[in-house]
């Protein structure tokens, strides 16, 4: 082989393998470090709630976009305010870097006898426009959380002071209303600016 | 000479401003949520003594009551309880925390100013401290 033929062949080489470690690099699947992605896309059960404007909702509510779906109540002071900043802020953080779509953030209560639509409003306002509130019958919430498999229960009792225990994670639905993945607590905003354009790109 | 500057010493560190037995550190209390009635309390709670410190009751006059609560999260479902008291061991400290435990105040009566946080043992007030909520958009 001539010198020059012997450039051309190692020129060639290296674009070759520049391809090749291109074309890995585009079609290794990213894989979400906090989320888990369901087996089956399996639509959400049938329910009738009210959003945040006393409007009647079904579950053709959570078709047409991402939705981040947690399961908490407004007298929680504590970790439900906690999760929906952390879910707030990623969705902020997403925005600042162009990310589209963005996911809309929504409450179910499991708490309706406190929660009014009204009062769901006012705090899911709290954490951004466009977020969603969900409350209304316990028998139609528990329609919605006991085929998703969400665990809640009062507790404690005396008067209004009862607190309720509730599954901590999230619930991601994808834009066909049909449930995608799973993310479990502790909810770490690093995490979802990380694996939220993964689990929104998956389908 | 050598036994009476050691014990000059040991005077001084004695006398010289004594540490107070409960240190409050790291306070931060969040304003209630839009037409919620209630909001958390969190800080380092720190003993400087050589017993066991009991804090059996926290009072504040800008809140009707305020509670130690502690909220966890078992297979993932948060639970969260009252506590009937909270004991910061010996020459140690407790952390209420998010997520953890925390204080729930109850009830705001007036948020203007600043607010106070009394702990008691038993029937004796121990530390008293006062918080000032940050400048709006001041976060
Ligand atoms: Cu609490």
């Amino acid at each position: 082989m001539s010198p020059k033929n012997l450039v051309i062949a190692a020129a060639v080489a290296v674009a070759l393998a520049a391809g090749i470690f291109l074309a890995i690099r585009s079609t290794a699947p990213a894989v979400p470090a906090s989320a888990l992605i369901l087996p089956e896309p399996e639509p959400v059960p049938q329910f009738s709630l009210l959003n945040q404007d006393g409007d009647k909702v079904d579950q053709s509510v959570f078709e047409g976009q991402w939705d981040l779906v947690f399961f908490g109540f407004t007298h929680c002071p504590d970790i439900c305010p906690t999760t929906l900043q952390v879910l707030a802020t990623a969705k902020q953080t997403l925005a600042g870097m162009g990310q589209q779509p963005l996911p809309r953030i929504v409450l179910v209560s499991v708490d309706p006898e406190r929660d009014t639509p009204e009062i769901l409003g006012q705090y899911v306002d709290y954490f951004g426009d466009g977020n969603l509130g969900l409350t209304g019958t316990i028998e139609e919430i528990r329609k919605l959380t006991t085929e998703l498999g969400v665990y809640f229960e009062k507790r404690g009792t005396e008067g209004d002071n009862y607190v309720v225990d509730h599954w901590a994670g999230v619930y991601v639905i994808d834009p066909d209303g049909k449930r995608h993945s799973l993310i479990g607590s502790p909810h770490v905003v690093d995490n979802y600016v990380r694996d939220l354009p993964i689990l929104m790109d998956d389908r | 000479m050598r036994a009476a500057l050691l014990l000059l010493a040991v005077l001084l560190t004695a006398c010289g401003a004594p540490e107070p037995p409960l240190v409050v550190g790291e306070l931060e209390i969040t304003k209630p949520m839009p037409g919620r009635r209630m909001s958390a309390g969190y800080l380092v709670l720190a003993n400087n003594t050589d017993e066991p410190l009991r804090i059996t009751r926290v009072e504040s006059p800008q809140f009707n009551s305020v509670e130690v609560h502690e909220t966890t999260i078992t297979d993932g479902v948060s639970r969260m309880r009252k506590l009937a008291e909270l004991t910061v061991p010996a020459h140690d400290s407790v952390t209420l925390q998010r997520g953890g435990k925390h204080l729930m105040l109850m009830g705001p009566k007036d948020l203007e100013g600043a607010v106070t946080l009394q702990f008691f043992s038993g029937g004796t007030p121990i530390l008293s401290v006062n918080y000032t909520f940050p400048e709006e958009g001041d976060q």
